[in-house]
């Protein structure tokens, strides 16, 4: 069951125990209170955080007994994991495991401020409609056409600029030669190849 | 077919065994390919089977060509594309030979075990100086040597450059290999030296000076250099930077070393010190295209660098400038080169005491006022074109159009070599007759844009002018072009859009040469020779008149299929008069008035007429490159054959032409090999070669440094051969099965509850993922690779695990697609634990870019700080951290960058929030993620690949089948398609340009009426040829 804290929706919750952790001064643009709960971060009503840096390594029984208690409360479970050290391999791969059983998404921060954005971000976003992620249908035609021969690999920016002002439509460059393709700007016999594979293979070629 | 020498016998006798395996590293020019053809050939036989592993298309096809040339015909070197299906491909490995094969599909062929791998013979490989411990080749070894013991591997390479980094570079590439054995061939090896040093070369070298405009700039570019370099050093004061001078910037592998040395510190470097690195790349571009470009294409690429400078493609100012740019020394480039091509004079009426500020030459004043009409009694031809040209000239400008020193040169130099000829001709009749070789002189350029631009030049040139204004014609015609190509920069910037380069480019800015382009050609010179002498006779008398033609003809009618240079340029000049034409409206220019008429007939005339004149001299021709059409009619001494080097195919073609003079109008250590073994293994021919260089310039700088870097290499390989401690060969064949299974049932896993399983742990990788290197760290880590064509996820782990992997690159891109967000979302829709592997690369930083927060928190700094004072106070702040130019102000917050452009890590963080059950891996390295990977599989149960495939792909009744990726993406990526309809349009169409030509019914019969519409409008707007 969802824990029940008092306090305004719009504020991070923020475990006492937490109190004399340096990120909290990185939490930028969102206003932080402290309150009983049982994650060290409540971001949202459905997302709660643990947080963890280098103690692990001290005292690596620490975040199982905190995932324990966590029980199956909140949707969304994030552990967010402050990276500072250089052998971090290892305890990467042990906290994955565990987390996928747990049902628990890592996020890796680098830095406080780093660590802090993040925090403040999930909870900015917590009603945001994920619109920023989704492929966008609305766009004006260059920006399409730039999108759109950019996924052949080594076409770059520029060169569908040469594209468009040499050859003109995407049909068109879809008709053009290898020849008159390698005569632009830019154009080795790398990249034409590439293009006319794109273009020209079959999208099928039973190879298995 | 080429000889060999005693080198190359030697040498084959010592690796030709098929019972051992070895490296052999020899120096370039020396003719490795023909080493392995005859190699190849001792090989053929149908009870072998030979796989030839890591060779570039255009390789591949040559070294065919030359087996057959060698007799190997039936059925000789096959060749495994992507086009070809599998069962076609088991029945080729079956019936044997030699077959050359991409890596990455052998390495899904030996997966699938559709290749008897223990009954190949053995592998060849090429390029092994390109193999390390991720590569697929490593991966191919790996799978050939569990279960083949007994085959040969046989590993080649010619670059030794290449195998320098690390401690010891030679022993990683051996321990990959798993080989023992290595022959090293340098230049300076005993028997090398005794095959091609018994007889001197015939060199003729030439120090061409330098213009004083040339100079200029050289030395402005160099000055740019130093203080670029200067300020990347005082930037990173961390780093170790030796390595970092002027002398190594001229090479490209320069860039990799400052890559190597700001990689695992990338993340931190601000964008200045990225500009910086960038900009040396640009200035050592300019470096070169200042002594390969004529004077107005690099002042075009000059104006374009200036162009994108300017304004960033968004259309705002740009946020950092390179600071090169904003030097005296930038300056004076900019200036000088523009001075090179015209002085532009303030007033149109005073055009006739209009001096420009700097002159080089006479005979520059001579033609100058020849063209303004002041001398009217210059030649007929050259008042002619210089009366039409005034038309077209935009008021105010005086032409300069300075050439290039080594065009008088190379005048000169086929002039000596006209007199030679006739010389040996008059010295006897008989002598003649038993002196092998042809008369062909052979022009090497370095890029094919250079002997383009070369045989326009011998095309077009008018032997009768004083030196350096031979080629006036022809860049008069140069001009036009290029101001044809100003007015439209300019009437794009009204737009507020960037023009990058120019785009009717062959003639002004070009591709830096494209290594195999000739490689059919030497099949034509073969077939020409053969022909030559056949239809001499009959049409001798026709060929003047079909020589000045084929010029004309070719600019209306430019469907010609061969790659000749003269035709192309001919092709595009059509073209852009075409296209001058068409645009006049749009394009009224403020100089081009009569425009359309005389372009068209100046480039007839520019065409047509000098070169007839060139002819009528009877000595040489333009170019060889026109073989087909029209080479038979010509004699050998009538010939000029201009090519850029390439690899080893030249030999080929020196073995083909047999010609008796050389010019290498650009310095190649390899060609000069290649001359040396083509010299010996001709005895009795003499051959004369003309070397030019610009003396004092980078190019001569590069030529010593070049020779010097690989010898040097060749030594630390020698001596690394000396002291290197042999790898021993893991066996994993030997592997015994019971080790597995003892840790399966250890005790300390959920207390051996386990039943011991039998197979051994498999993974389901999709056949795209074959391109990154996790599917071979995988197999090493003893999982049991299965490829396979996954409609969902990218590797399935357990019949619950997908796993979506991506770089940090890819994150990015498919973030902006929002392809990600579909692949999330289909993966949670079918498994129950998806999972987005997020893998960093090794020695990288192992961090996301943090850039963009570090700015905005900056930024808030600022604001805090500095919100009361002026804008001119925070600049005087700003400027000495260093850190971001002062351009870029805090506007408040109502500047639009911050929410525009979101970080990584805040879609990041949404992506959680739309799907809490995606979980995320986090890897430093594909090792990390190998290791992560038998983690999450340990006690679970195995993947069905037969369900992995069908899942996802319901409607789509081809599901399995090989995917071209590309094409998918690209069909992808239209409007109107999305990733639920993509399928259906693939099983309708068979490629996206067969999607182009259906008309707009046809597209929205397929798509629905709206998608439809929008999707056909997407691909025909703008559309030139209907």
């Amino acid at each position: 069951p969802p824990v029940v804290v008092p306090g305004t929706g719009n504020n991070i919750l923020v475990n006492p125990c937490q109190r004399l952790n340096p990120i909290l001064d990185c939490i930028k643009n969102v206003g932080k209170e402290f309150g009983e709960i049982v994650p060290d971060f409540q971001v949202g009503r459905t997302t709660g955080v643990l947080f963890l840096r280098q103690y692990h390594r001290l005292h690596p029984e620490y975040i199982h007994q905190r995932i324990e208690k966590l029980g199956h409360m909140y949707n969304l479970r994030i552990l967010l994991l402050m990276c500072d050290v250089s052998e971090h391999q290892e305890p990467i791969r042990e906290l994955t495991k565990t987390c996928l059983i747990n049902n628990i998404t890592i996020i890796v921060a680098w830095t406080a401020d780093e660590a802090g954005a993040y925090l403040a971000t999930f909870k900015q976003f917590e009603h945001k409609p994920p619109d920023l992620i989704k492929e966008r249908t609305e766009k004006d035609y260059l920006s399409l056409l730039r999108a759109s021969l950019t996924t052949i690999s080594k076409v770059n920016k520029t060169d569908v600029e040469t594209l468009r002002t040499a050859v003109g439509s995407f049909a068109d460059i879809s008709r053009h030669s290898t020849e008159s393709l390698q005569n632009l700007p830019g154009f080795g016999q790398v990249k034409v190849k590439r293009m006319k594979d794109a273009f020209e293979k079959p999208f099928r070629n039973n190879s298995t | 077919m080429l000889s060999l020498l005693p080198f190359h016998k030697s040498i084959l006798e010592r690796i030709h065994d098929p019972s051992t395996s070895e490296l052999l590293l020899i120096a370039r020019g020396l003719g490795l390919r023909r080493i392995i053809c005859t190699l190849m050939k001792i090989y053929e036989s149908p009870q072998t089977l030979v796989l030839l592993v890591n060779a570039f298309p255009e390789e591949e096809s040559a070294i065919g060509e030359e087996l057959g040339i060698m007799g190997c015909r039936k059925p000789g070197l096959r060749i495994v594309g992507y086009e070809m299906g599998k069962k076609e491909r088991q029945d080729l490995y079956k019936r044997g030979g030699l077959i050359s094969v991409t890596s990455r599909i052998l390495v899904v062929d030996m997966l699938q075990s559709d290749i008897p791998i223990p009954l190949i013979t053995g592998i060849l490989v090429m390029h092994a100086e390109k193999v390390t411990p991720l590569s697929l080749e490593a991966f191919i070894v790996r799978l050939y040597r569990e279960k083949n013991q007994s085959g040969f591997l046989k590993a080649f390479s010619d670059e030794p450059e290449h195998i320098m980094s690390g401690l010891s570079p030679l022993r990683n590439i051996m321990k990959e290999l798993q080989l023992r054995t290595v022959h090293i061939y340098p230049r300076f090896h005993e028997e090398v030296k005794a095959s091609l040093e018994r007889r001197r070369a015939d060199v003729i070298e030439l120090y061409p000076q330098l213009t004083d405009f040339m100079l200029d700039i050289h030395g402005a570019i160099v000055q740019c250099m130093t203080t670029t370099l200067a300020e990347l050093k005082r930037s990173n004061t961390t780093l170790d930077l030796d390595d970092f001078t002027v002398s190594n910037a001229y090479f490209r592998s320069f860039d990799l070393i400052v890559r190597r040395q700001l990689d695992p510190v990338w993340h931190k470097v601000g964008p200045k010190t990225k500009q910086l690195v960038s900009d040396l790349a640009t200035l050592r571009k300019l470096l070169s295209y200042l002594l390969t470009y004529d004077a107005l294409a690099f002042h075009a690429y000059l104006e374009t660098i200036i162009a994108a400078n300017t304004t960033a493609p968004s259309g705002s100012a740009k946020q950092y400038q390179s600071p090169w740019l904003l030097t005296d020394a930038a300056n004076i480039i900019f200036q000088v080169a523009k001075r090179r091509c015209y002085v532009m004079t303030s007033t149109s009426s005073s055009k006739s005491k209009a001096p420009p500020p700097v002159d080089d030459d006479e005979e520059g004043w001579a033609a100058l006022n020849e063209s303004e009409g002041l001398v009217g009694t210059g030649k007929g031809n050259g008042k002619e074109k210089e009366t039409e040209r005034a038309e077209w000239l935009p008021e105010g400008m005086t032409p300069i159009l300075e050439e290039l020193p080594k065009w008088d040169t190379l005048a000169e130099v086929l002039t000596e070599i006209e007199e030679e000829m006739m010389r040996l001709e008059s010295m006897g009749r008989s002598s003649l007759t038993f002196t092998p070789g042809t008369n062909t002189v052979l022009i090497m350029t370095s890029s094919s844009r250079t002997s383009n631009l070369v045989s326009e030049y011998l095309s077009t040139m008018d032997p009768d002018s004083p030196p350096g204004r031979k080629a006036h014609s022809m860049m008069s015609a140069k001009l036009q072009l290029y101001l044809w190509w100003k007015s439209k920069l300019s009437e794009r910037k009204a737009d507020g859009k960037t023009v990058f380069a120019m785009p009717q480019g062959n003639n002004m800015l070009g591709g830096n040469g494209f290594p195999g382009l000739n490689e059919e050609e030497s099949e034509e010179i073969s077939e020409a020779l053969k022909k030559k002498d056949k239809d001499k006779k009959e049409r001798a008398g026709s060929r003047r008149r079909v020589r000045g033609g084929s010029v004309v003809a070719a600019a209306s009618a430019n469907a010609r299929k061969e790659k000749e240079c003269q035709r192309d340029s001919g092709d595009v000049r059509g073209l852009v008069g075409e296209e001058a034409m068409r645009d006049e409206a749009d394009d009224i220019a403020q100089f081009l008035s009569t425009q359309t008429g005389s372009t068209s007939a100046n480039l007839a005339n520019s065409g047509a007429g000098p070169s007839l004149i060139t002819f009528e001299d009877g000595d040489f021709t333009l170019e060889a490159d026109d073989f087909d059409a029209h080479f038979g009619l010509l004699a050998p001494q009538q010939t000029v054959v201009v090519r850029a080097y390439s690899d080893d195919t030249d030999d080929m073609m020196l073995a083909e032409i047999r010609p008796k003079f050389i010019v290498m109008f650009e310095p190649s250590q390899d060609f000069v090999r290649r001359i040396e073994v083509y010299r010996s293994s001709n005895p009795g021919l003499g051959v004369r070669v003309y070397f030019m260089v610009y003396r004092d310039s980078c190019e001569e700088h590069k030529y010593l440094v070049g020779l010097r870097r690989e010898k040097d290499a060749f030594e630390r390989l020698i001596r690394e051969r000396g002291s290197m401690l042999l790898p021993i060969l893991e066996d994993r064949s030997r592997n015994d099965p019971t080790e597995a299974a003892i840790k399966t049932i250890s005790t300390r896993l959920a207390g051996g509850r386990k039943e011991i399983n039998k197979e051994p742990s498999r993974v389901i990788v999709d056949m795209r993922e074959f391109r990154s290197t996790l599917p071979s760290l995988l197999h090493a880590s003893k999982l049991l690779v299965i490829p396979a064509t996954l409609t969902v996820g990218d590797y399935i782990l357990t019949p619950d695990i997908c796993v979506e992997r991506k770089s940090i690159p890819d994150l990015v891109q498919s973030f902006n697609s929002g392809r990600l967000y579909t692949q999330c979302e289909l993966m949670s829709v079918h498994y129950k634990q998806p999972i987005l592997l997020i893998e960093f690369e090794e020695h990288k930083s192992f961090s996301l870019e943090v850039q963009s927060y570090l700015f905005s928190i900056y930024r808030l700094v600022i604001l805090i700080h500095f919100t009361p004072q002026t804008v001119g106070e925070m600049k005087s702040y700003a400027k000495p951290t260093n850190k971001y130019p002062p351009k870029k102000k805090p506007g408040g917050p109502s500047e639009n960058d911050t929410p525009t452009a979101p970080s990584i890590q805040s879609k990041l963080v949404l992506l959680t929030l739309t799907f809490p059950r995606v979980r995320i891996i986090w890897s430093s390295s594909p090792y990390a993620t190998a290791d992560i990977f038998n983690d999450l599989k340990l006690n679970a149960s195995e993947p069905d690949p037969s369900k992995a495939i069908a899942i996802g792909a319901e409607e789509d009744p081809d599901a399995g089948a090989g995917v071209n990726s590309a094409a998918e993406e690209l069909l992808r990526s239209l409007p109107g398609i999305t990733a639920k309809n993509v399928k259906y349009v693939m099983s309708k169409v068979r490629s996206v340009r067969e999607f182009c030509e259906l008309d707009c019914k046809q597209v929205q019969e397929i798509l629905g009426v709206e998608p439809g519409k929008a999707c056909w409008d997407f691909m025909h707007r703008g559309d030139r040829k209907r």
